[in-house]
C-alpha cells in the first residue's frame, strides 16, 4: 500500500470538513469540521514526512495540534457567549449585520 | 546660512501658523510677532545677499524634497538664490517689515487685528516661496498663495459689501491670468518634460517657433493677470477697498511686481521670439498711458496711487519688453517704485488716519499744515515718481524710457515718445494729488482735527522716504552688472544707436516732469471745485476708467456668458445623461450586490470556497494551457 | 545518535517580537492583580514603553542588516529590510491605535465591555453598561496580536507564517467581541470573523502541506529553489500555492475573500476596526509579498493573471458595493476592501518599484483610516456612536473642525492632491504601468471615480445639510483620541507634500532576502 492513499484520504477528510462547514447549523459541528480540516492536513503532513523521508512533518504536525488546541479555547468561548445570549447554536441566526 | 534658504519663509510660515491658531488670546503680543517674523526673515536675506556676493556663479540651489517623484514626473520642492531673488527677497522683507510696523498703528483698534497680521505673514511667506522656488510648480504655489492672501485681505473688512465684491473681481481676474500661466505649465510638462527653471531654458531652444510664442503669451497672460496689465487691470483699483499697509503692501510694492518677475525669470522664452518682445512693449506702454490717463481724472486718493500702480508696472513691462539690458533697469525701477509707492501708500493711510478716513482729494488741502511728517515723507515720494534729479524714479526711469527709444527701427519712437507723454502725464495727475491733499485751501468736512499719526506710523515713513530718495543710487552701484549674469544672453543683443542722443532724452524726460508739475500746480494750486464737475468727453471717459470696464464687460463678460450657457445647456442634455446613465447602472448594480453579503455565515464560507476553487481553476489553467 | 545542536538565535534581532510578547504576558499578570480602577492607565503606559522598546530596536537594527545574518532562529524568521521596514509600520501604527484603545473621556469606561460573559439585555447587563470600567485584557490582547503580526512579517518558513497568522488572528476575535454597546453586533462580528478566519487558516495549512509534500521542505528559500527546478510533483505546488492564497487573501480582504470585511469592521469596537483596518492590512500584505516574492518568485507568469483578476474583482465589488453603504463603518470597510486592491495592483506590479509602491500605500493607508475611525468614534448620542449616514447630515454647522477633518480624510481615502492617497493611488499605477499592468490601472482609475462618490456623498451630507433633531453631537476628544486624531491627520497631510522621505525608506526596505 503506497502512502499516496493517505494522501487521498486526508484530501478526502479535507473535503468533507470543508463541505460540512457549508451544510451545517449548528456552530459547534461546523467548528468541528474545521478541526476536520485541520486534522486533514496533520494527516498530509505526517505522510509526506514519511515519503520524503524527513521529520519535519511530524514535528510540523504538532505544532498545529498546539495551534488547533488554542483555536478551540478562543472558539468555544465566542460561541459560548453567543449561545447565552440568543439560547441557540444555530450560526444562521447571528445575522443582524448584512448588506 | 545659504544652505538654509528654507528659513526665510518658514519664519513667517510659523509666525502666521501661531497668529491664526492663537485668535483673540494674541491682542497685545500678536501684532509685534507678525512685525518680528518678516524682520527676522530681513535680516537673514541681508546676509545670504553678502554671502552669496562672494559665491561664483552667484547663485545657489537645494532641493528640499521631492513632491511629484512618480515616474518621468519629476517636481521638486526646490529652493534657487540667485541675484534676481535676493533683491525680491530683500524688498519683500525690508519693505514688508516697515509695512507691518506701520500697521501694528493703523490696525491698532481693529478686533481682528490678529487674525490681519497673520494674513499678512501668511503672504509674505506665499512671496518668498514664489521668488525662492527653482521651478514653476514652485512658482505657481506661492502665486496661488499671494492670490489667496490678497483675497483674504482685500474683503478682510468683509462686512462692507463693496470690499466683498472687490475681493470676488480680484480673484476672478486673478483666475483667468492663472489659467494662463496653469497652461504653460502643462505645455513645459508635454514639450518640454520638466518644469526646472534651468532646464526649461536650456531645453527651450528645441521648441518650434509658434510653440514658444504660446508659451510666451500663456506666461504672459499669468503675469498681466497678477500685475494688473492691460486686459486685466480693473481689479487692482478695485482692490483699495482692503486696509491701506494691505494696498501697500501687496497691491503695490510687492505682489503686482510679481508679474514683472516671472517675465524677467523666464527672460530665456522671452527673448528668444521678437513678436513676444513687441507684445509685452505694447501692454507695457498701452496699460501706463491707460494708467496715467485715467490716474488724472480720478478723486479718490488710493485709486490715485493706484492706477498710478497700474501705470508704473506698465513702465516695468516696458522695460522687461525691451530685453537685453533693459530687464535689470526694469528690476530697479521695481525696487525704486517698492520704495516710493509704498511711501506714498503709507502716506495716503496716515492721511486718512488724520482725516476720519476721508479719501476725496477734493476733500482735502492745506494739510501741510498739521502733517509736517507726513507731508515732508510724502513729497520725497512725489518727487521720486514724476521723475525729478536726484531723487530715485529719475534714475530708473529715464534709463527705461533711453531704451524705448533704442529698438533700431520706428517703434522706437513710437515706444519712446509714450513712455515720455507718460512721463508728462505722470507729473500732472501726481502733482494734482500732491496740491490738493497738502496745499491749497482747506476744502474739509465740517469736524475735522487733522493730526499727525503716532510715531509707530510714521516711523516707517522716514524710512521708506529715505529709501524713496536714496534708491536711485543703486544704478550707480554694481548691482546692475550683478543683476545682468541672470538674464541669459544679454551680451548677445545687438547694440543700436538711439535715435536721440543721451542727454537729449534727459532733459526732455526732466523738462516734461517740470512741465506737467508745473501745469498741475498752476490749475489746482487754488483748490478745485468741492464734486466733480461736467467735463469734456476726455475727462469723463478717464473717470470711467476709459470705459475699460464696459470693454472687459463686452468682450469676456457677454461671450462668456453665451458660452457658459451654451455649456450648460450641452451638460445638462448631453454630459448629465450619459452620467446620470452610468451613475444609474452603478447604483444599481450595487444595489443588488448588496444582496449577496446576506449575514449568514455559511454564505460567506461558500463564497470563500467558491473563490478558492476558482483561483485553483485558473491557476491550473494558466499551467495547463 | 548526533548531539542535539541547539539553533543560533541572534536575540536582538527578536526583541522587537519579544518586548510585545513579554509585555503581553505582565499584562495578563496585572489584570489578576491591580485593582481594576489603576488597570486602563498602567496597561496603557506599559504598551507605550514596550512599543517604545520594540521601536527602538527595530531602528538601531535597520542601520545593522546584513544579508548574510538576516537569518535567524534556527532558519524560521528573517529580519531583512522588509521586515524591518513592516515592523516598523506595524509598531506606529500600533501605538496609535492603542491610544484609542485607553480612551475613557468619550463615554465612561472606555469602548469596552466590563465583563464579556454577562448575557447581553440582562439586568445585569444594563448595570454594567452604564457603571462598570471596561476590561483591560484589551491591550494584552492587541499586544499578543502586534507580536504575531511582527512575526508575521518577518517568517521565514511556512510554518512560522502559520503559527504567527493563529497567533495574531486569535486575539483580533476576542477583541472584535468586546464592545460595551451593540454588543449583539459585536458577538456577531466575533463569531463570523471567528469562524470564516478559522476557515481561511484550515485552507491555508492545508496548501502548507501540499507545498511541503512538492518540495521536502517549508522554508523559502528551499521552495524557492525546488519550484525552479521543476522536478516535483507540480500538481502539488499549484493546489499549495493555490490554498495559500485562500489563506493571505482572506487576512488582505481580496473579493471573493472579503466577505466577513463589512460585518466585522461594522460590528467591532471602533478602536478595533481602527487597528484591523491598519494593522492587520500591513501584515498581511507583508506575508503575502514575502510569500509571493521569496518563495514562488519563479512562478511568477503562473499567478500574476490570476491575482490580477482578483485585484481587478476587489477594487469593482469595493468600489460598487461602497456607493450604497449607508452605514459609515460598512462603508470605510468597503473602502478598505478596495484599497486592498489597489495595493494589490502594486504587488503584481512587482519590481522594486511595486514594492515601493505597496509598502508606501500601507503605511499612507494605515494613518488615514486609523484617523477617520478615531473621528467615528467621536461623533455619538445617548447609545453610543451614530454611524448611520443620515445622523452625520449637518455636521459641519454643528462642529466645522471636525468635519473639516474628515473632509480632509475622505479627499485623502478619494486620492485628492495633497494628500497622502493621491501619492500612494499615483505611486502604485506609476508601478503597474512600469511592470504592463495597464489594464489593472484603467480599472483602478474608474473605480477611484465610482469610490469619490460615496464619500463625496459624505462630505455633501456633513456641510450642505441643515442639522436636524436627530444630528448628534460631537464628543469633545480626550487627549488619547485626539492626540490619534492628529497624528493620523497630520501624517496624511504630511506624506501627502512631503512624501520624499518615507518615499526612500520604503525603497530601501523593498528587497526581501531569500
Amino acid at each position: 500500500m503506497t502512502p499516496m492513499w493517505y494522501i487521498v484520504l486526508s484530501a478526502i477528510l479535507f473535503s468533507v470538513g470543508a463541505v460540512g462547514v457549508l451544510i451545517r447549523r449548528n456552530a459547534i459541528v461546523l467548528f468541528m469540521c474545521i478541526e476536520l480540516m485541520l486534522n486533514a492536513a496533520n494527516l498530509a503532513l505526517v505522510t509526506f514526512s514519511r515519503i520524503n523521508g524527513t521529520l519535519d512533518g511530524q514535528i510540523m504536525a504538532f505544532f498545529v495540534m498546539v495551534v488547533a488546541a488554542a483555536e478551540v479555547v478562543i472558539g468555544l468561548a465566542i460561541i459560548m457567549l453567543i449561545f447565552r445570549t440568543r439560547r441557540s447554536a444555530s450560526v444562521d441566526d447571528a445575522n443582524l449585520l448584512k448588506y | 546660512m545659504l544652505s538654509n534658504l528654507w528659513l526665510l519663509f518658514a519664519i513667517p510660515a510659523a509666525s502666521a501658523t501661531i497668529l491664526l491658531l492663537s485668535g483673540k488670546r494674541a491682542l497685545k503680543w500678536g501684532p509685534w510677532l507678525g512685525v518680528i517674523a518678516p524682520a527676522i526673515s530681513f535680516v537673514l536675506g541681508l546676509i545670504m545677499f553678502f554671502q552669496l556676493r562672494d559665491l561664483n556663479p552667484r547663485v545657489t540651489e537645494q532641493n528640499l524634497w521631492s513632491f511629484i517623484p512618480v515616474g518621468d514626473l519629476q517636481v521638486s520642492f526646490g529652493l534657487m538664490f540667485d541675484p534676481l531673488t535676493a533683491v525680491f527677497v530683500l524688498l519683500i522683507t525690508g519693505v514688508g517689515s516697515l509695512i507691518h510696523l506701520y500697521a501694528v498703528g493703523y490696525m491698532a483698534h481693529d478686533e481682528r487685528r490678529v487674525t490681519f497680521f497673520g494674513y499678512f505673514n501668511l503672504f509674505i511667506t506665499a512671496m518668498l516661496l514664489l521668488v525662492l522656488g527653482n521651478n514653476y510648480v514652485m512658482l505657481y504655489l506661492g502665486w496661488e498663495g499671494v492670490g489667496l492672501a490678497s483675497y483674504l485681505l482685500i474683503s478682510f473688512w468683509y462686512t462692507r459689501p463693496s470690499a466683498a465684491t472687490a475681493g470676488k473681481k480680484a480673484f476672478i481676474m486673478n483666475r483667468v491670468g492663472d489659467a494662463g500661466f496653469i497652461l504653460a505649465i502643462f505645455l513645459m510638462f508635454a514639450y518640454l518634460n520638466t518644469v526646472n527653471y534651468g532646464q526649461v531654458f536650456e531645453r527651450v531652444g528645441s521648441l518650434s517657433a509658434n510653440t514658444m510664442l504660446i508659451l510666451g503669451l500663456l506666461l504672459l497672460l499669468g503675469a498681466c493677470g497678477k500685475s494688473g496689465q492691460f486686459p486685466l487691470q480693473a481689479w487692482l483699483p478695485d482692490a483699495m477697498e482692503g486696509p491701506t499697509p494691505v494696498s501697500a503692501l501687496i497691491h503695490a510694492a510687492t505682489m503686482v511686481t510679481a508679474g514683472v518677475y516671472v517675465i524677467a525669470r523666464s527672460n530665456p522664452v522671452f527673448s528668444a521670439n521678437t513678436t513676444l518682445q513687441l507684445i509685452v512693449v505694447s501692454v507695457g506702454t498701452i496699460t501706463l498711458l491707460l494708467g496715467c490717463i485715467i490716474g488724472c481724472a480720478k478723486d479718490d486718493i488710493k485709486r490715485v496711487l493706484a492706477w498710478s500702480t497700474v501705470s508704473q508696472i506698465g513702465y516695468m513691462f516696458l522695460g522687461v519688453g525691451l530685453g537685453g539690458g533693459a530687464y535689470a533697469l526694469a528690476i530697479i525701477h521695481l525696487l525704486a517704485h517698492g520704495f516710493f509707492k509704498a511711501n506714498m501708500f503709507l502716506g495716503a493711510g496716515s492721511v486718512m488716519h488724520g482725516m476720519k478716513d476721508q479719501v476725496d482729494i477734493r476733500r482735502f488741502g492745506a494739510l501741510s499744515k498739521y502733517m509736517k511728517i507726513t507731508w515732508l515723507t510724502f513729497m520725497m515720494g512725489w518727487l521720486a515718481i514724476i521723475g525729478i534729479p536726484p531723487l530715485s524714479g529719475y534714475f530708473t526711469k529715464e534709463p527705461i524710457i533711453a531704451a524705448a527709444f533704442e529698438r533700431g527701427d520706428w517703434t522706437s519712437w513710437l515706444f519712446g515718445w509714450a513712455a515720455l507723454l507718460g512721463a508728462l502725464l505722470t507729473a500732472f495727475y501726481m502733482t494734482r494729488l500732491f496740491v490738493l491733499t497738502f496745499h491749497g485751501p482747506k476744502r474739509w468736512t465740517e469736524g475735522q482735527h487733522p493730526h499727525e499719526s503716532p510715531p509707530v506710523m510714521w516711523i516707517p515713513l522716514v524710512f521708506l522716504a529715505i529709501g524713496s530718495v536714496v534708491a536711485g543710487y543703486l544704478m550707480h552701484t554694481s548691482v546692475v552688472d550683478w543683476l545682468n549674469p541672470v538674464f541669459a544672453g544679454v551680451e548677445n543683443v545687438p547694440e543700436y544707436e538711439p535715435v536721440m542722443p543721451h542727454w537729449l532724452i534727459s532733459v526732455l524726460g526732466v523738462a516734461f516732469a517740470v512741465l506737467g508739475a508745473g501745469l498741475a500746480w498752476a490749475i489746482f494750486g487754488r483748490g478745485t471745485a468741492l464734486e466733480p464737475e461736467p467735463a469734456g468727453v476726455v475727462v469723463t471717459a478717464a473717470r470711467n476708467n476709459l470705459y475699460t470696464d464696459a470693454f472687459n464687460e463686452v468682450v469676456f463678460e457677454k461671450p462668456g456668458r453665451w458660452l457658459t450657457r451654451a455649456l450648460v445647456y450641452v451638460d445638462n442634455k448631453g454630459v448629465d445623461g450619459v452620467v446620470n446613465g452610468l451613475a444609474a447602472l452603478v447604483g444599481g448594480g450595487s444595489g443588488r450586490m448588496r444582496r449577496l453579503q446576506t449575514g449568514f455565515v455559511r454564505s460567506y464560507a461558500l463564497s470563500m470556497l467558491l473563490g478558492g476553487v476558482l483561483v485553483l481553476g485558473a491557476l491550473l489553467a494558466v499551467r495547463l494551457g | 545518535m548526533d548531539k542535539l545542536k541547539l539553533p543560533d538565535m541572534d536575540y536582538v534581532a527578536l526583541l522587537p517580537m519579544l518586548a510585545l510578547f513579554v509585555a503581553a504576558c505582565l499584562g495578563v499578570i496585572i489584570e489578576a492583580l491591580v485593582p481594576r480602577r489603576f488597570r486602563n492607565i498602567i496597561q496603557l503606559v506599559l504598551s507605550i514603553v514596550a512599543l517604545a522598546v520594540a521601536m527602538f530596536f527595530v531602528v538601531k537594527q535597520s542601520g545593522e542588516v546584513v544579508a548574510s545574518k538576516a537569518l535567524t532562529a534556527g532558519g524560521a524568521i528573517m529580519i531583512d529590510h522588509a521586515a524591518l521596514f513592516l515592523q516598523g509600520a506595524l509598531i506606529v501604527l500600533g501605538f496609535v491605535a492603542l491610544l484609542l484603545f485607553g480612551e475613557r473621556s468619550l463615554e465612561f469606561g472606555g469602548p469596552f465591555v466590563a465583563q464579556a460573559a454577562v448575557t447581553v439585555g440582562s439586568e445585569r447587563d444594563r448595570e454594567q453598561t452604564g457603571r462598570e470600567l471596561g476590561s483591560t485584557e484589551t491591550f494584552p490582547l492587541a499586544l499578543f496580536s502586534l507580536s504575531g503580526m511582527l512575526l508575521f512579517v518577518s517568517a521565514n518558513d511556512l510554518l512560522t507564517m502559520f503559527v504567527a497568522l493563529e497567533v495574531f488572528s486569535l486575539p483580533l476575535y476576542l477583541l472584535c467581541a468586546l464592545a460595551r454597546r451593540k454588543r449583539l453586533l459585536s458577538q456577531e462580528s466575533a463569531l463570523k470573523y471567528f469562524l470564516l478566519g478559522a476557515y481561511a487558516s484550515a485552507f491555508f495549512l492545508f496548501g502548507v502541506a501540499m507545498v511541503y509534500g512538492f518540495a521536502k521542505a517549508v522554508d523559502f528559500k528551499a521552495i524557492h529553489a525546488e519550484a525552479l527546478l521543476g522536478e516535483g510533483n507540480s500538481l502539488l505546488l499549484i493546489i499549495g500555492l493555490a490554498l495559500l492564497a485562500i489563506g493571505l487573501l482572506f487576512k488582505v480582504a481580496a473579493a471573493p475573500f472579503h466577505v466577513w470585511t463589512p460585518d466585522v469592521y461594522q460590528g467591532a469596537p471602533t478602536p478595533v476596526t481602527a487597528f484591523m483596518a491598519s494593522c492587520t492590512k500591513v501584515a498581511a500584505f507583508g506575508g503575502l509579498l514575502r510569500v509571493l516574492y521569496v518563495g514562488f518568485d519563479g512562478l511568477g507568469w503562473q499567478f500574476t493573471p490570476v491575482l490580477g483578476a482578483i485585484a481587478a474583482l476587489t477594487v469593482l465589488v469595493g468600489s460598487i458595493l461602497a456607493v450604497t453603504q449607508t452605514d459609515l463603518k460598512r462603508l470605510l470597510a468597503y473602502s478598505s476592501v478596495a484599497n486592498a486592491g489597489y495595493i494589490l495592483i502594486g504587488v503584481i506590479a512587482g519590481q522594486q518599484l511595486g514594492l515601493t509602491s505597496v509598502l508606501f500605500y500601507l503605511v499612507a493607508y494605515g494613518f488615514t483610516v486609523i484617523a477617520a475611525f478615531a473621528l467615528i468614534s467621536l461623533v455619538r448620542d445617548a447609545d453610543g456612536e451614530a454611524t448611520h449616514l443620515s445622523r452625520w447630515a449637518g455636521l459641519g454647522a454643528r462642529s466645522p473642525l471636525y468635519a473639516g477633518i474628515f473632509t480632509f480624510i475622505l479627499l485623502a481615502f478619494a486620492g485628492i492632491p495633497l494628500t497622502s492617497g493621491f501619492i500612494a493611488k499615483l505611486s502604485v499605477f506609476g508601478a503597474a504601468i512600469d511592470g504592463g499592468q495597464t489594464w489593472l490601472v484603467i480599472i483602478g482609475v474608474i473605480t477611484s471615480i465610482i469610490l469619490a462618490f460615496p464619500y463625496l456623498r459624505v462630505v455633501v451630507m456633513m456641510w450642505l445639510s441643515e442639522p436636524g433633531e436627530s444630528t448628534p453631537s460631537v464628543s469633545i476628544p480626550g487627549g488619547l483620541t485626539s492626540t490619534a486624531l492628529g497624528i493620523g491627520t497630520l501624517a496624511t497631510l504630511v506624506f501627502g507634500v512631503v512624501p520624499g522621505p518615507l518615499l526612500d525608506l520604503a525603497e530601501k526596505a523593498s528587497s526581501f532576502v531569500r
